[in-house]
């Protein structure tokens, strides 16, 4: 597992008040390196350039909603936890939605802190589980193939 | 007539039964509570983003202060300059004390604008800028629906109008909230205000402009009765056009007319005199 890192958060919400205000609170508790944009789309090629552990997303927003952005980074990179922070009208849409996008948690704004942060230690332990075990996966594969090479040479040598 | 309340009075009101005249002055409250029902919504979701931050914040400043006290503490006894850390914090804590001073101009503005609707008691003739009560009952819709519709607004320099200021902005929001609801999805909507050139007496002409869906032609000669709606139970109660129209041609000598084409979208108009020239009754 690569702990070596500092998790990373990418935080995306139209209100730069919010990104603020979410990541003074994170710098101050927490190492982790936080990526905060107010454009969904900057956001989304964030998920292009390295993996990222846990996405945080505000669900009302201009042109795209928290949802179809966590659709697409569901498919950009399937094991970053997604966390939506949604207001209290559209709390009935998020719970639905719940499945589509696989969602870790929701938070309702205003959001409280301390849960926040609880939420956000959760899903990036549930991340690096995750490319941990994928990391096995293909270690067991490679180890696997490797052991078929050695059987298939072995066999060719006895023929 | 000006010493009884204007939203509730008609021209032949004076002879009404009092039972009659308390039973509308009911309604119209009631009304206008529905109205502004609708709104909360919208702005208590408008006010969430402001009220996390600001405690968000609070939580952080003062954290940080007590971290930043041990911290200059402890240099100042080893006799050091202040740390690095130090310095990062008190920077934190200067952005932080930035966003609380928007969230509170913002929090304070949302509310002051809700104040305006609620005011009950203000039922006299007042001398107000018409582009003022545009902006305020502008400002309270755009909490509901800001996400997908534009709102736009053109106020030319405008006279003072002698009106009942919080009987204008009802029939202001009861349009302002009907081209919302009319409109499915994204669109627009676009407020205009203007003195009318070469008007004899001076009046002033507002259009409220939307991209919704138009109002087909048979429905169009019963929008104004009172109790006729296409909205489901719970969003519309038919009321808002007959009131609105009660206000505007009774209470202040105007007029209010509409045009729309199905599928493209609804104009509402209204043209109010500068000065009420009714003379006031005895
Ligand atoms: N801008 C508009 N575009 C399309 N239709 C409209 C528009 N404004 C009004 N209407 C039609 O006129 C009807 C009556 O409007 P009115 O404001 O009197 O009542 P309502 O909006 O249905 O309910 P209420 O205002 O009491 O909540 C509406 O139900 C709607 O069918
Ligand atoms: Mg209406």
């Amino acid at each position: 597992m690569s702990e070596t890192k500092a998790p990373r958060i990418l935080l995306v919400d139209d209100e730069e008040m919010v990104l603020t205000s979410i990541r003074a609170y994170l710098s101050l508790e927490t190492e982790y390196e936080i990526l905060a944009h107010t454009q969904p789309e900057d956001a989304l090629r964030r998920l292009d350039e390295g993996p990222i552990d846990v996405v945080v997303t505000d669900y009302l927003m201009p042109r795209v909603t928290g949802l179809q952005l966590l659709a697409e980074a569901k498919k950009k990179q399937p094991e970053a936890a997604r966390v939506l922070l949604t207001g209290h009208a559209d709390k009935q849409s998020a719970i639905q939605a719940i499945n589509d996008v696989g969602l870790y948690q929701y938070l309702e704004k205003p959001w409280d802190n301390a849960q926040l942060l609880l939420v956000i230690n959760g899903a990036i332990e549930r991340t690096r589980l995750l490319r941990g075990l994928a990391e096995k996966v293909e270690e067991l594969d490679a180890a696997h193939g490797q052991l078929k090479e050695a059987q298939r040479r072995l066999i060719r040598a006895f023929l | 007539m000006a010493d009884q309340p204007p939203a509730i009075t008609s021209g032949a009101s004076s002879s009404l039964d009092p039972e009659i005249r308390q039973l509308r002055e009911k309604l119209a409250e009631a009304y206008r509570l529905v109205a502004l029902g609708q709104l909360v919504t919208g702005v208590v979701h408008e006010i969430n983003n402001p009220i996390g931050s600001i405690v968000s914040n609070n939580e952080v400043s003062l954290r940080a202060l007590s971290s930043l006290r041990q911290k200059l503490d402890a240099a100042r006894l080893a006799g050091e300059a202040p740390p690095q850390k130090a310095i990062d914090l008190v920077d934190t804590l200067l952005s932080l004390a930035a966003v609380d001073k928007i969230a509170c101009e913002r929090i304070s503005g949302i509310v002051r604008t809700l104040k305006t609707f609620s005011r009950v008691e203000e039922r006299d003739l007042r001398l107000v800028r018409a582009g003022d009560l545009l902006r305020d009952a502008a400002k309270l819709v755009d909490c509901q629906y800001r996400r997908r519709i534009e709102l736009q607004l053109f106020v030319a320099e405008l006279p003072e109008i002698e009106c009942y200021p919080q009987l204008l902005s009802q029939v202001l929001l009861n349009l302002l909230v009907n081209a919302g609801q009319a409109i499915e999805g994204e669109g627009r909507i676009t407020v205009r205000a203007a003195q009318v050139i070469g008007s004899e007496p001076a009046a002033i002409e507002i259009s409220i402009e939307d991209t919704g869906k138009g109002i087909a032609p048979e429905l169009r000669p019963r929008i104004f009765e009172a109790g006729f709606t296409t909205k489901p139970i719970g969003v519309g109660t038919g009321l808002g056009l007959a009131l609105s129209r009660k206000l505007i041609e009774e209470s202040h000598g105007g007029r209010i007319w509409f045009t729309s084409e199905v599928g493209r979208g609804t104009t509402f108009y209204i043209r109010l005199p500068v000065r009420q020239t009714r003379p006031p009754a005895t």
